[in-house]
């Protein structure tokens, strides 16, 4: 495989990563905590993907065999399977951290309530439409060819289309952060919470504002990956959830471009092991993570804390 | 109940000790799992592989199992070791992701050299007691001796210094503790009891695979502590014991129970944020007993 | 250039060499000097934000200074840490206090107590006799300092349960737990009463001559620090400005200047 082909494979992949630790990375900068439920939320972006575009469930969930009476194109189907997972991550934000943001509790306790949120809607999953796995027919594109090949490189069209709304879905979101009232709203709660309420700033909004995007981009990474290599059962979203988690670190907790950096990284990192120590691949990005711990623990674009006395 | 059961309750218990422990001196970490697995995975190798600790057919002595359980916990202790010095300087969420990051690496590994097995790992592990009873018998004094060990440690310099740097790490340091070497014992000594507690399930279980340290499982110990409170050690105890019987006792509800199992784990944190396990109710029990825990610690050296 | 300490002069406890800190864009120290000498109480005052806990924590070892050292009897103290510094014989109070908040009164004390006293692991894990003696001698230690720190009867309440002033003397009874030879108070007057401000200094004064300490202490209130020092240096916007007796400072045309031009509220609250 030649170097361009390891680069496409490796960007597109990477591409994923960071758009699932771009969902940490909003929550966390806001709520300072990590939501375990991320990766159901991704998980169910591409089970929604699957059947806006007129996919049949399968014969073992309680829902065997139902089918939407409707097929839609799936450039719409992805933006409403966003939705419909930004959806599903206020729900979590209402049950799992809402009441402990009320009480002032521990933060730690946010890990556990979100993995409960996670357990629920990744079991909710198989008991609906069971465990088998879904593909999303490459016909979904259209007209588009399932591949085509630059600079001599077989670039498979929807790696293309990975890393294309990656970028766009950055751009777009960090021009929102810099230029919007919500955006710089969510960068002053980010900052210091109590002060943005101070300013008026309705800190509880913009949480359930950060849980919607990081949701929405979920849900689009999910559709996206579906796409590309079948949606393998309601657990797929959990090895994605650990690499976007060593992605967030990799990158910096709570920077947008630093989780992007990250992910294009462990991506690349990742395409360039050789196959023959391919059993090793899932461990690329873990080592990474330690190596950046331990030389830069605040990640490549993490604001260092400053420590008080 | 039936002693498979009490069994794995036992391990569950141990393993939430194994959490608790770092958590102690204020560290979240996760890496549980991790040195359980190689645990595990030493005495998997040792008694199918080494001629004198395989026994004969397929029951394998009971000094192989405690030289196993040395061995497993000693290696999962190294690991800690070596490793904990770095890690340890990490705070909060940091340190949690990165023992995340270890106990991946660890199963990558158990997956991928050419001796543990690959995906199927390791089976056929001899079994040095005929019943689950002796299983039982034998975890519950482990168990004992480990909730010793905890309960001593609160007298201890050892368990001030730890408890001291859970409150104020930087505070902790000012009255000359030195914090990197508290924090690294405790971590070691979690990585110990967990990697023990491998060897000993490995045999329980008859098989061993790369499943038995993952994320997940590190969630689920971590809930064991959250959940039974991480101030005394009877909280983690008790939270280990009824959150590894919960999806059992939930089986009648059929396709339901793993779902009702997350509903517990999201709903305990929310009416319990102090576990089940406090020291207002430590102290109530101790009322009621008469003489508690909880005062016979606060009275000097009750004999 | 390294001067060696003078055989015949003696060493001061000690001495702060050039130390200058800086956060970012902030000089929050600016090659400040000072020695002190054993037995003193010596305090150091100015303005919010003039860098005088910077300087403590800079002491004590939690600061890591961007120039210049520090010297214990004329020995570098760099890279100890602040459990180094502890064990060397350095104290500390913080200014927003930092107790051990869900440990008792009594085992605040133990723990400052402990790091004297190793007990052998296994005597320590059976409680065997020796042991026991060893932590009856500790319990006893710990009731003599609470009890001169007037918080004996208080000994098994929770130190977060604690009211203001009760919490002040109990981070000083576990600074004295570790047997310190250079005490370093901050701020321990803040929000007392002048009442409490006189019982506190007469406190001072008892502690230094009962533990034969030296004092450095940190305080707004100015005549308390009057009447409380031997000596007194004055920090402005990070540097040492200036140093002397009482009676020296008060008439320095620099500190009367800094205080009666920069103490204003408008500089808001700061180290």
């Amino acid at each position: 495989m030649d170097l361009l082909q390891i680069l496409v494979n490796g960007l597109s992949v990477g591409a994923v990563y960071g758009l699932f630790a771009l969902g940490y990375t909003l929550v966390f900068s806001v709520l300072g905590v990590i939501n375990f439920a991320h990766g159901a939320v991704f998980t169910l972006g591409a089970y929604f993907t699957y059947l806006l575009i007129g996919g049949a469930v399968g014969a073992n969930g309680w829902l065997a065999g139902v089918q939407l009476p409707f097929a839609l194109p799936f450039w719409a189907a992805l933006p409403l399977a966003g939705l419909g997972a930004a959806l599903v991550a206020l729900l979590v934000e209402r049950v799992a951290f809402r009441p402990l943001r009320r009480r002032r509790a521990d933060p730690l306790l946010a890990l556990i309530t979100s993995l409960g949120a996670g357990v629920i809607l990744v079991n909710l999953i198989q008991l609906l439409v069971g465990a088998e796995s879904y593909a999303i027919p490459t016909g979904a594109l259209g007209g588009l060819p399932a591949s085509f090949s630059l600079l001599g490189a077989r670039v498979r069209t929807v790696q293309a289309l990975l890393l294309g709304i990656a970028v766009v879905l950055l751009a777009l979101l960090t021009l929102w952060l810099e230029g919007s009232r919500n955006g710089k709203g969510l960068q002053a709660v980010a900052e210091d919470p109590e002060t943005a309420q101070l300013l008026g700033i309705d800190s509880t909004a913009m949480v359930r504002l950060a849980f919607g995007l990081s949701g929405f981009l979920a849900g689009v990474a999910g559709g996206l990956v579906g796409l590309s290599v079948s949606i393998a059962g309601p657990y797929f979203g959990i090895g994605y959830g650990l690499k976007g988690l060593a992605v967030l670190v990799l990158g910096g907790l709570g920077s947008v471009p630093g989780a992007v950096l990250g992910g294009l990284i462990v991506g690349l990192a990742e395409a360039f092991v050789p196959a023959d120590w391919s059993g090793y691949k899932d461990a690329v990005s873990y080592g990474f993570l330690f190596l950046v711990l331990l030389l830069r623990p605040r990640g490549l674009l993490g604001r260092p804390l400053p420590t008080k006395v | 109940m039936d002693a498979a059961l009490l069994e794995q309750m036992l391990l569950g218990a141990l393993l939430a000790l194994s959490v608790y422990l770092p958590l102690g001196c204020g560290q979240l970490s996760l890496a549980t799992p991790g040195f359980y697995a190689v645990g595990g995975y030493v005495a998997a190798l040792l008694s199918t592989g080494v001629a004198a600790f395989v026994g004969s057919g397929a029951t394998s002595p009971l000094w192989a199992l405690l030289a196993e359980m040395v061995l497993g916990g000693m290696l999962a202790g190294l690991i800690a070791l070596a490793i904990g010095g770095p890690v340890l300087r990490l705070r909060g969420i940091y340190l949690a992701i990165a023992t995340i990051a270890l106990v991946e690496i660890l199963r990558v590994l158990n997956l991928n050299l050419p001796f543990t097995g690959g995906a199927m790992g390791i089976f056929g592990i001899p079994q040095p007691f005929a019943h689950a009873e002796g299983y039982v018998l034998f975890t519950l004094a482990l168990l004992a001796l480990a909730c010793w060990l905890c309960q001593r440690l609160e007298a201890l310099r050892l368990g001030r210094a730890m408890a001291a740097i859970r409150d104020d790490e930087l505070a902790a340091a000012s009255v000359g503790i030195d914090t990197p070497r508290t924090k690294l014992i405790a971590f070691v000594a979690s990585a110990v009891l967990a990697g023990v507690t491998g060897a000993l399930a490995a045999h329980f279980l008859n098989s061993w695979n790369a499943r038995a340290g993952s994320f997940d499982a590190s969630i689920t110990t971590l809930a064991f502590v959250v959940f039974g409170g991480s101030r005394f050690w009877l909280g983690p105890v008790i939270g280990g014991l009824a959150l590894t019987a919960l999806p059992e006792l939930l089986r009648p509800v059929g396709d339901l129970r793993l779902i009702l199992f997350g509903a517990v784990i999201l709903l305990g944190p929310l009416f319990f944020p102090q576990g089940l396990v406090t020291a207002e109710r430590l102290r109530a029990l101790g009322a009621l007993l008469g003489r508690g825990r909880h005062r016979s610690r606060q009275a000097p050296q009750a004999p | 250039m390294n001067r060696s300490p003078d055989a015949t002069a003696p060493v001061p406890l000690l001495q702060v060499e050039a130390v200058s800190c800086r956060f970012g864009g902030l000089l929050a120290l600016d090659r400040v000097s000072l020695e002190l000498e054993e037995g003193e109480i010596f305090g150091l005052i100015g303005p919010n934000g003039a860098g005088k806990t910077t300087l403590f924590n800079v002491i004590s070892g939690l600061t890591t200074p961007s120039g210049g050292r520090c010297l214990w009897r004329g020995v570098p103290t760099t890279g100890l840490g602040a459990s180094g510094l502890n064990r060397l014989g350095i104290a500390r109070t913080f200014q927003n206090l930092r107790l051990f908040e869900s440990l008792t009164v009594r085992e605040n004390v133990l723990v400052g107590l402990h790091h004297a006293a190793r007990a052998p692991l296994l005597g320590a894990l059976l409680g065997n006799g020796a042991f026991r003696r060893h932590q009856g001698r500790l319990e006893a230690r710990a009731m003599e300092l609470l009890t001169l720190l007037e918080l004996a009867a208080l000994a098994e309440q929770r130190a977060g349960d604690l009211p203001y002033g009760d919490r002040r003397r109990l981070e000083i009874a576990r600074a004295l737990a570790t047997a310190p030879q250079l005490l370093l108070l901050d701020e321990p007057a803040a929000g007392m009463n002048p009442a409490e401000k006189d019982d506190l200094r007469q406190l001072i004064g008892r502690i230094r001559d009962h533990f034969a300490l030296t004092v450095l202490i940190i305080e707004h209130h100015v005549p308390l620090m009057m009447r409380l020092c031997d000596r007194l240096a004055v920090l402005n916007f990070g540097q040492r400005i200036a140093l002397g007796s009482p009676a020296e400072v008060r008439t320095d045309p620099r500190v009367i200047e800094a205080y009666l031009g920069g103490q204003g509220q408008a500089r808001g609250e700061g180290r």
